[in-house]
């Protein structure tokens, strides 16, 4: 439906802005794409398999996380956690955020 | 488990190979089992190859899943396409300037043969000439492609900063070259060609012409005859009045309409002047005759001649060409400093 089309895509560029601190923010314990997937999800943010996981390789390969295989039950997963650069930058996110909040509580009022 | 490798393995088919496909096999080979396992348990049964396929239409067709691993899904991406331009350029420009001056001496040696001009066999290699730069030039866009490409792909992240744009500085807008300024680089250039020009035509016509050692003796045949030698005067006055005028727009860089009419007439009378010396048969010193006395064979004598005469033909016409271009331009350029006058 052609409609619904545009707003979906809007909804999405929002979400997609958002994710990246979101992960950062609950990587300081460490977890596997799909466990963190998953606590997103049971949380109320909903993120596409496709995004999530090219997204932790990319804030791996920025140094924003570590990432390390382990074996477990047979299965070896790769288990990501928040790097020393991470959590350096962390606190300033979520200034940024905290500030873009307040804005856009203004705007939307 | 068998469709889920199968499926790892298809989406591997489309991702770089350099950049851990291994690994985002493997890790998505666990992520997929992991999903997997989540339904067999929600379900209430062991996995099965129907729970695999539903589990595995519900991720996705292989490719997309691919391309979303793919951060830079181009061919020749933004980052370099500025680049890319550039080189394309200067590729395309030095094709058509080499080849076409290697058609030229084609064409010359053509007619030294005794190819008639504007023969078939002339047009033919024309053609050809053409011909061979149109390939030349796809051939050399498929190669800048190709290299191109491989930079994009083996240099994933590196950012390419155009030089230019740090370097430009707005203020530099701001001292916009308002039309009637003139570059003072172009004047100097222009006064010591000319100069030289009028020195060797005056005082250095030795080196205008070829020098032959046959035994003891040596034969020098000038490049223009006697004939030329009555145009001189009028090409010194020319010469002298261009240089006049450059030195005086170097004071304030400015042009005048003062300035400008006096560059168009001067134009002009070149204009006049290449056309008759053009028109002037017999302006080369090298004649029939006078290669009579030189080494050279009659027939050779013949071949040269024509060479000479076609060769200089074709300067006398670029001069005209550019003459006239030049004249247009300086007269766009007085009509529209006389128009923005006015509106002042």
């Amino acid at each position: 439906m052609t409609n619904t089309e545009p707003v979906e895509n809007v909804v999405l560029e929002l979400r997609r802005g958002v994710i990246v601190l979101a992960a950062l923010s609950q990587l300081s314990v460490e977890q596997y794409g799909y466990s963190l997937l998953k606590k997103l999800s049971e949380q109320g943010l909903e993120v596409d398999q496709g995004t999530l996981y090219p997204l932790l390789r990319r804030l791996e390969a920025q140094g924003l996380l570590e990432s390390v295989w382990k074996l477990e039950e047979a299965r070896p997963r790769r288990y990501y956690v928040i790097s020393a650069e991470g959590k350096k930058i962390l606190p300033k996110l979520k200034k940024e955020w905290a500030d873009i909040v307040s804005v856009m509580k203004k705007f939307l009022a | 488990m068998k469709l889920i490798n199968r499926y790892v393995n298809e989406v591997g088919k489309h991702l770089p190979l350099i950049q851990g496909r291994e690994d985002i096999e493997k890790e998505l080979r666990s992520t997929l089992e992991d999903m997997l396992e989540e339904r067999a348990q929600k379900a209430g049964r062991p996995a099965d190859e129907t729970m695999e396929i539903e589990l595995l239409k519900a991720y996705g067709s292989p490719q997309k899943v691919a391309q979303t691993y793919n951060p830079h899904p181009y061919l020749v991406g933004p980052r370099v396409y500025p680049f890319f331009l550039m080189i394309l350029k200067i590729v395309f420009f030095g094709i058509v300037i080499g080849l076409s001056v290697v058609t030229i001496i084609q064409l010359l040696s053509q007619l030294s043969t005794g190819v008639a001009f504007m023969s078939p066999d002339f047009m033919k290699t024309i053609l050809q000439g053409a011909g061979k730069i149109i390939s030349t030039g796809i051939a050399a866009f498929g190669y800048v492609v190709v290299a191109f490409v491989l930079i994009e792909r083996l240099v994933p992240d590196l950012k390419f900063d155009f030089e230019e744009e740090k370097e430009w500085d707005p203020a530099a807008l701001a001292k916009e070259p308002d039309a009637n300024s003139v570059s003072r680089g172009e004047l100097i250039t222009e006064i010591v060609f000319t100069f030289v020009g009028l020195a060797i035509l005056n005082f250095y016509q030795q080196i205008l012409g070829m020098y032959f050692f046959s035994g003891e003796q040596s034969f020098f045949i000038p490049l223009f005859s006697d004939e030329f030698q009555k145009f001189i005067p009028w090409i010194n006055l020319i010469f002298l009045a261009e240089i006049a005028v450059d030195i005086y727009l170097l004071r304030n860089a400015v042009w005048t309409t003062a300035t400008r009419v006096a560059k168009i007439i001067i134009e002009g009378a070149s204009l006049v002047l290449a056309v008759l010396i053009i028109r002037t048969p017999n302006i080369l010193g090298v004649t029939a005759e006078s290669l009579a006395n030189s080494p050279f064979t009659p027939e050779r004598a013949e071949q040269f001649f024509k060479i000479a005469n076609v060769s200089f033909s074709i300067t006398l016409i670029a001069v005209i060409i550019t003459v006239s271009i030049e004249l247009i331009k300086a007269v766009i350029g007085l009509v529209k400093s006389i128009n923005s006058k006015q509106s002042k």
